[in-house]
């Protein structure tokens, strides 16, 4: 605003005062506010209806209470993963400090369901256990704190193992006289107490984890409600006849918890990488039960989100499905099903991978009605440690056992005569941002429900995703271009609104990179639609990019380049963008076409967190190992439809 | 062979070895003279108190309790698994099992932190804990301030150049921060915000060279990052420091009672531990590289 418009405002503003005595609250004129700036009022941060921040978590962690976890060692619990996540130091299962470089601001703690059965009651000390001499004592004595409490429980464990305890008190702790306590109570009364509106959200979570030999079909279930609600029940489980294997059996608890507590609820599923083409069916479930309106309903409903990228491999895209696609081969595990019990055939990966779920879920959404594979991504990391640990240079593996040593990169991950997924291909990866207008559960599951999410593979750059009808290089010039890319459209996880004249959809797209990590290679947008022929396609479009490289006769873009020095475990920002940004339009839109809309940001090459071992272990990098990788992210998409 | 046999001759001469023997022929003879204590091994009886714990169960999963077929349902599958638990057990398959080894490890952690948390602090109790740990509950300094950002230039001293005469239209009102400056992303303001969030959107170094920056003297720098230089304005700071019980008594809680579960985790292990006598055989190859004591 130079001079002249601030007198404007000022002569405006004092106008409007006498004019309107009474009106307490001035707001300028849009005229009186220069051209360039987007906002309706002066401050931009009044008014604002939209996160101004994403809000950074992990949607899966487990910790010692998982049955895998605790048997590769994990010794760490809830309180640890929690105080972990918040930013304090603890000591891992190895006995090693370990921090995070920053906090996360919210976590789901993830263990699986099936580990939380009942574990026992004897610390209940209700009235049929206090009527006894012995009951009475050990109630009274544990309830003091403290040394008396210690010296009272050695005292009953020592009574109860010696067989002395009094034979009426043990019939009153006979099965059935009374509410056992469950592992998912102490989950839920830890998410309680760690949960900090504002400043940082616990969100109550678990496992369910289908295993169809040794195929992976799990989802993790993430509550909006806090005790009262989640606590009024136990999580769902695999084990029949009270669980179930197959997703439609979730879908039931899912939908009776919300109708019994009134709470809300969501599942997500990952690694179809992992699921020998069973992750993402078109046609029939693994139960052959063919896909019908029920299912596509159903999943559409209860799964707005997929876990796009994770430890056990990137599921974004596979080479063999998108071979125009030079950064599609990016962490692939490819050689069979979670455990290796059956390897992996090509045919498979067309039900496994993120992009290929997105294109046939258009496919079935005009043939069923509803497209199942509607959602939005999120990267975290399945961590069986109790600490999230995502980046590379302080990556704490997979489980314990995979704690940082000098041997870890070495070690296969698991191996059998079907294949061998390598120690060193784990993979540093992913967190999940969530646009959030508050840091409360509500807020943020509220984001991923509404698909406002986005995926990366550890690094926390901020990527806006807007698609709309009529954006132009002003809004993006603009001091605040996210007030135009939610006046004009919508945000990633949106459909585009109804077309009016337009010829085109237009997208804005902008990113900035971690304030602590690698500039920015490029911005590509990846679409896929549904063809006249009834043919899903693809196409991956480069639309900003660093420096003044030019696309090659085949519209190739040159690579960024690579400052990585191997053997000092070290790169530099000489290279790439800090940010990048542009207002891209589909020149390829067919109107009568369903089609989705994602952005890809690729950050320059940096070292992947091998090379950071054997720096610090001083040990040799085995022979074919990666150790160069771009990190990335991916936002959700945005859905076309034809009226 | 011979090398096995040799084993067992000094298994048998071990008094712990001696020890175990006895005591399984004392059980042995105990079982042969004494009446069945309970139903014999072939016999399962699903009890009344059994099956609730069934329905129970179910019902926690569901919000209900089973119907008739679904009771049936799980009664069978409590049977399947009792006759493959007593067959599993006949047969020792839970020793040595890493699995049942860590999960009983973990309930024996349970058991003792139920047992250790039964208790609401007191006021007092929390108050002293407040005390001594003042800085860990204590608001977090906050700062207001503006930024206006220029782009890095190959040449620094071009840059700086730049940001001093910026600096100076800024100082005199001759320009408004809202259009002074490169375009960014970065957020041209922040309120309230504590070195934590700073850092989140500027990274640690410009929390740390803001923080030292008085409110209300215009405008500083430029401050150097990854992403260019920055010429800021504090406009507020809030020094934060140590907050009443009131404010931040859950906080205190639960710390105070993780502090206490820690304590009476290390305390329980300690004491059952002073029920044993340890002796640690290291083999040769071990002893020579442990460390000397």
């Amino acid at each position: 605003m130079d001079s002249k418009h601030l007198l404007a405002f000022v002569a405006g503003a004092t106008l409007l005062a006498a004019a309107f005595p009474s009106a307490a609250q001035i707001t300028p004129s849009k005229e009186s506010l220069s051209k360039l700036y987007p906002g309706t009022v002066y401050s931009p941060y009044a008014q604002r209806r939209f996160p101004s921040r994403p809000l950074w978590g992990d949607t899966h962690l487990h910790t010692g209470l998982s049955v895998d976890a605790g048997l590769f060692g994990a010794r760490l619990g809830l309180e640890e993963a929690y105080r972990f996540a918040r930013g304090e130091e603890v000591v891992a299962s190895s006995g090693q400090p370990v921090k995070l470089a920053r906090p996360l601001d919210w976590l789901v703690i993830a263990d699986h369901s099936d580990a939380m059965g009942l574990v026992g009651d004897l610390a209940a000390a209700s009235p049929e256990v206090t009527k006894y001499e012995q009951g009475a004592r050990w109630s009274k004595g544990l309830r003091a704190g403290g040394q008396t409490a210690v010296d009272t429980a050695l005292d009953l464990i020592t009574t109860f193992s010696q067989g002395k305890v009094n034979k009426e008190l043990l019939t009153a702790y006979s099965p059935g006289s009374k509410i056992y306590a469950s592992v998912w109570e102490k989950v839920v009364k830890a998410a309680e107490s760690y949960n900090d509106p504002g400043t940082f959200t616990a969100l109550i979570g678990f496992e369910w984890t289908s295993l169809v030999k040794g195929n992976n079909l799990h989802r993790n279930v993430i509550f909006r409600d806090g005790a009262e609600k989640a606590g009024q029940v136990v999580p769902y489980t695999t084990q029949a006849p009270i669980g179930s294997t197959d997703p439609l059996d979730l879908y039931k608890w899912l939908e009776n918890y919300e109708k019994k507590t009134g709470g809300t609820v969501l599942a997500l599923a990952h690694n179809g990488n992992l699921s020998n083409g069973l992750m993402f069916p078109v046609d029939a479930q693994y139960t052959g039960r063919k896909l019908d309106k029920r299912y596509v309903q159903e999943r559409a409903k209860w799964e707005p989100m997929y876990e796009a990228t994770q430890i056990k491999g990137d599921g974004e895209a596979h080479p063999l499905l998108s071979p125009d696609d030079a950064f599609a081969d990016y962490e692939t595990w490819d050689v069979g099903n979670l455990d290796l019990s059956e390897a992996k055939t090509p045919e498979m990966l067309q039900y496994e991978y993120t992009r290929e779920a997105l294109k046939n879920g258009l496919l079935l959404e005009q043939r069923l009605g509803t497209n199942p594979y509607k959602f939005g991504l999120v990267g975290s990391t399945d961590s069986h440690t109790g600490l999230s640990t995502a980046e590379e240079d302080n990556f704490f593996g997979k489980h314990s056992g995979t704690e940082p040593s000098a041997e870890r990169m070495k070690h296969p991950f698991t191996k059998t005569k079907h294949g061998e997924f390598k120690g060193w291909q784990t993979v540093a990866s992913g967190l999940a941002a969530v646009w959030a207008h508050e840091n409360t559960r509500e807020s943020v599951f509220d984001a991923m429900a509404r698909k406002e999410v986005y995926a990366t593979t550890g690094t926390r750059m901020m990527v806006r995703f807007f698609g709309g009808w009529s954006y132009s290089k002003d809004d993006l010039n603009s001091r605040q271009p996210a007030f135009r890319g939610y006046e004009k459209g919508v945000p990633m996880g949106g459909d585009l609104p109804g077309r009016k004249n337009a010829a085109a959809p237009t997208f804005m797209v902008y990113a900035l990179r971690d304030p602590i990590g690698a500039n920015l290679d490029r911005i590509q947008i990846v679409k896929g639609w549904l063809d006249a022929s009834g043919k899903t396609r693809e196409k991956v479009y480069d639309v900003a990019w660093s420096g003044d490289r030019k696309p090659d006769a085949k519209g190739a873009l040159p690579p960024v380049g690579n400052t990585v020095d191997v053997k000092n475990a070290n790169w530099t920002n000489t290279i790439g963008a800090s940010e990048l940004g542009t207002v891209w339009t589909d020149p390829d839109f067919k109107p009568n076409e369903r089609a989705f809309y994602y952005a890809r940001v690729l950050e320059i090459p940096t070292p992947r967190w091998i090379v950071y071992d054997a720096f610090r272990f001083g040990v040799e990098i085995p022979q074919g190992a990666k150790t160069i990788g771009q990190e990335r992210a991916y936002t959700s998409p945005i859905w076309y439809t034809p009226s | 062979m011979r090398a096995l046999a040799s084993l067992f001759g000094r298994l048998l001469r071990e008094p712990l070895v001696q020890f175990l023997l006895l005591g399984a022929a004392l059980f042995v003879l105990y079982r042969a003279v004494s009446p069945a204590p309970e139903a014999p091994p072939n016999r399962i009886v699903v009890d009344a108190g059994q099956v609730a714990r069934l329905a129970q169960q179910f019902e926690r999963t569901w919000l209900r309790p089973p119907t008739r077929t679904e009771l049936g349902g799980l009664i069978e599958d409590h049977v399947t698994e009792e006759i493959l638990y007593r067959e599993a057990l006949a047969l020792g398959l839970e020793k040595n099992d890493l699995v049942i080894r860590r999960r009983l490890r973990q309930k024996m952690d349970f058991l003792n932190e139920d047992l250790g948390a039964q208790r609401e602090p007191s006021d007092a109790e929390l108050q002293a804990y407040l005390d001594a740990h003042a800085e860990k509950f204590a608001a977090p300094a906050r700062i207001s301030f503006r930024q206006v950002y220029l782009k890095p230039d190959k040449d620094s001293a071009m840059a700086h150049a730049r940001a001093e005469a910026l600096r100076a239209q800024l100082d005199a009102g001759s320009i408004l921060a809202t259009e002074a400056g490169d375009a960014t992303l970065l957020p041209r303001a922040l309120e309230n915000a504590s070195a934590v969030d700073i850092a989140r959107s500027f990274g640690a170094p410009f929390a740390e060279a803001i923080d030292k920056l008085p409110a209300g003297s215009g405008w500083r720098g430029p401050i150097e990052t990854e992403y260019g230089l920055h010429l800021v304005n504090v406009s507020a700071r809030d020094p934060g420091g140590p907050l009443p019980l009131s404010a931040v008594r859950p906080a205190v809680a639960r710390e105070w009672g993780a502090a206490q579960r820690a304590n009476a985790k290390a305390k329980f292990y300690a004491a059952l531990r002073e029920r044993y006598t340890l002796s640690i055989e290291l083999p040769a190859e071990a002893k020579a590289a442990a460390p000397k004591r």
